[in-house]
């Protein structure tokens, strides 16, 4: 038998996670990925108005917000037979760009490096320290001036979104059609110079910060791998008039691409708090209802499969699926693929500035029809995000939210197979179980969202009573 | 007046202040005597109120925990984790704190819907932990909606049973309301408590600085409202008012004080107020949007 260490919360997340690990020799032999938050935001959209689901699912996340607005958009579209303008789209992309920006810069330096890099001790917060921080003095200095030098870049990120948005986060702007702001000279060139501060700054420093913790810690190309199935529902592509194509809906399983098809994609409930008629289910079936005497489950994160198989979402697998990256699978690779991303999104926002006509209004007086139903699938910031509506006598009779971080945190499925993040803690070398640094880092690498992502739910868990002198 | 200057000068008056002054210089010789110590809980919601708390410009957030507070634990950002994590929040029980809470509290199952760490190898819920810090701190600020009375998380069915921070504890709570909550709405209400004291609050607890006006009262599309001038879809340049702006009911200042670095808010992107700072968002705030232009008030 081996030591089970727990470790929650794991913070510098956002929401709430519990991770258990079986340590035997020094090594991960078992692992469980673990949510700890319950708000059942898909019963709660019931019955609710459809236009207000765009607005109402961005609460989901407050981090990643606009990623829901889009996706809620789409699905709508897709129910009302809608298709957007170019102009539509790409200004939708642009504030769905912005989003991608602040999240990658918040993600790297203040969730990221902490777990490499010193940070001073002007402030309780940053107190406790590791042992194993291995940057030489001035490196680590200029690092941690960048992790406050990036508070302000990361901001003017979410600037940007709110130009068209109104405000950030929890926008008001990406709606049916495209956008609900017209993109006027003023906002165009606001838009640019943002951008250009934000450009420079993520090639220029953000870049060689990565590179620069690879060299000091390149063992970690080595762990927190993980199966290799990468999946992706394409974003930043398909323009009738701009040469541009970040990434196309693809799948990548047992080392062979596959054509990407919605219907391959299901959700299992074997090792989650809910029961249904069929514990494998496709997302337009069924909302399956809770249930806390399932002995064998230990989490409400459900367990999302494509053709069966746990995939692996998020920048890396973007990268890898349209060739970019083909560095590796790992924690480190997860980590720089999300850098060049940034990089990389704050070139096609410059691109689709510059394919903008001024002055264009795309909104339109839309019609709710009687009964229809959508779904709108699209790759946001963590990986591949999937809403699937049903509207019923105008109102919304089903929604089913699937989040990238439902694909990286599932739990196992009826086969046994563990989730993507349990797969890539399994194998790791642990240096101290007293101390286990490898554990949050595997986990950062994949930038979990818990709020967007779990329902979970302890039972038989006696509380003790805290009790403090 | 040097410091010594300063203690010939108390010894020679009135006791109180001779004792406040060696009050003082015993904790500044302990190492006491610092920046008063701060926690922001995320409960149960979605975490949305820290990252516009990050947005926030002069004071920005590394002002804020320079300057302003000693900031001893937030899920989002601090270095710590695990057990060692919750011992920080433990420990800060027994000095003199300020608590600021975002998220609803979840009362199902005695509160293990919402599970923020484990001390002692046993699950803490959000529930416990408002109990915990809730009456030892000096001052408690809900901030968004979720903490002020339930909001989103709370929206009917409820089903993980939330509701505001101040229905759980027998205190004051100064609430700041907003879907997120401004990062001036908090960063003013925090330095008034340090610099002044508590705000002057509304029947709501709200501090009347930011929750004092109409949003109508004060909106930039006002006058086409007072000339029946309505906006027909979403991406129009008039008054919201028949798709749904929810500014005729709700007290804040979006339109005087503008988001993200003061550029824009909801209606200047063409969009109505959904009333995200007002109570009852977002079951009594909808629908958000309609284009039904007989829209009964």
């Amino acid at each position: 038998m081996g030591e089970k260490i727990k470790i929650n919360p794991v913070t510098r997340i956002s929401g709430f996670m519990e991770i258990e690990v079986t340590v035997e020799n020094n090594e991960i032999v078992d692992a469980k990925t673990k949510g700890f938050l319950f708000r059942g935001v898909e019963k709660i959209l019931l019955n609710r108005n459809p236009f207000d689901v765009v607005y109402f699912t961005e609460r989901i996340c407050g981090i990643c917000s606009t990623a829901h607005s889009m996706a809620s958009t789409l699905a709508l579209e897709d129910a009302l037979n809608i298709t957007p303008s170019q102009q539509g789209k790409m200004l939708r992309d642009i504030a769905h760009g912005c989003e991608f920006l602040q999240n990658h810069i918040r993600h790297f330096y203040q969730y990221v490096i902490p777990d490499y890099v010193k940070i001073p001790e002007a402030n309780t917060t940053y107190s406790i320290q590791h042992y194993d921080y291995r940057l030489p003095d001035k490196l680590n200095e200029e690092i941690v001036a960048n992790y406050f030098k990036s508070l302000e870049l990361s901001r003017k990120a979410h600037e940007m979104l709110a130009v068209f948005g109104g405000k950030a986060p929890h926008t008001h702007g990406i709606f049916i059609g495209g956008i609900t702001a017209q993109p006027t000279s003023d906002k165009i060139i606001k838009l640019k110079s943002l951008l250009q501060e934000i450009y420079e700054f993520v090639s220029n420093v953000m870049v060689n910060d990565v590179y620069t913790i690879s060299e000091y810690y390149s063992d970690y190309f080595e762990i927190g791998g993980g199966y290799g199935n990468l999946l992706s529902y394409g974003c930043f592509s398909d323009y009738d008039n701009v040469n541009l194509s970040y990434v196309n809906p693809s799948v990548y399983i047992d080392n062979k691409f596959l054509d990407f098809n919605s219907d391959m994609i299901t959700e299992n409930i074997e090792y989650s708090w809910y029961v249904s008629d069929e514990s494998t289910y496709e997302p337009f079936e069924t909302i399956p209802e809770a249930n806390m005497d399932k002995t064998k489950a230990y989490s409400w994160v459900k367990a999302s499969r494509y053709k069966g198989f746990p995939c692996e979402v998020g920048p890396l697998a973007r990268q890898w699926l349209n060739g970019e990256y083909r560095k590796g699978i790992s924690v480190m690779n997860r980590i720089i693929a999300r850098v060049l991303e940034t990089k990389r999104i704050a070139e096609i926002i410059f691109t689709l500035l510059d394919n903008i006509v001024p002055n264009i209004d795309v909104q339109q007086k839309y019609d709710i029809p009687n009964k229809t139903q959508g779904a709108g699938l699209i790759d946001t910031t963590r990986g591949a995000l999937g809403h699937w509506l049903k509207i019923d006598e105008k109102t919304i009779s089903f929604y089913q939210i699937i989040t990238p971080t439902v694909w990286n945190f599932s739990t196992r499925d009826e086969k046994d197979q563990l989730g993507v993040a349990e797969k890539a803690l399994i194998g790791t070398k642990v240096q101290d179980a007293e101390n286990p640094v490898e554990i949050g880092r595997i986990i950062r690498s994949f930038d979990p969202c818990i709020s967007c992502g779990t329902h979970v739910y302890t039972p038989n868990e006696k509380l003790r009573d805290i009790r403090i002198v | 007046m040097s410091k010594i200057d300063v203690c010939n000068f108390c010894e020679n008056n009135s006791s109180p202040t001779k004792r406040l002054v060696k009050e003082i210089e015993s904790k500044i010789k302990d190492n006491t005597f610092k920046k008063k110590n701060f926690v922001w809980l995320e409960l149960t919601g979605c975490s949305g109120n820290i990252i516009s708390l990050l947005n926030g410009t002069n004071p920005d957030f590394e002002y804020l925990i320079t300057q302003m507070v000693n900031w001893v634990y937030d899920n989002s950002l601090m270095v710590e984790q695990g057990e060692e994590a919750i011992e920080k929040l433990i420990n800060v029980m027994d000095t003199d704190f300020i608590l600021a809470v975002e998220g609803a509290v979840s009362t199902e199952n005695n509160g293990l819907y919402n599970i923020i760490g484990r001390w002692k190898g046993e699950p803490l819920t959000a529930l416990d932990t408002i109990k915990m810090l809730g009456e030892k701190a000096s001052h408690v600020i809900a901030v968004g909606d979720c903490a002020s009375y339930g909001g989103p998380s709370a929206a009917t069915p409820n089903p993980s049973l939330s509701v505001g921070v101040p229905e759980i504890l027998n205190r004051k709570v100064i609430n700041l309301t907003g879907c997120p909550s401004h990062p001036d709405w908090f960063l003013g209400t925090l330095a008034h408590i340090l610099l002044y004291g508590e705000p002057k609050l509304d029947e709501q607890n709200r501090p009347l600085l930011f929750y004092g006006t109409l949003l109508h009262d004060i909106c930039t599309r006002r006058s086409y409202f007072d000339r029946g001038i309505f906006a027909e879809k979403l991406g129009d340049k008039t008054c919201m008012f028949k798709l749904g702006c929810r500014g005729p009911v709700t007290r804040i200042d979006c339109s005087k004080r503008q988001w993200n670095a003061y550029i824009n808010w909801p209606i200047g992107c063409n969009t109505p107020c959904i009333g995200c700072a007002q109570f009852g968002f977002p079951d009594k705030m909808e629908p958000f949007i309609s284009y039904d232009t007989t829209r009964e008030e």
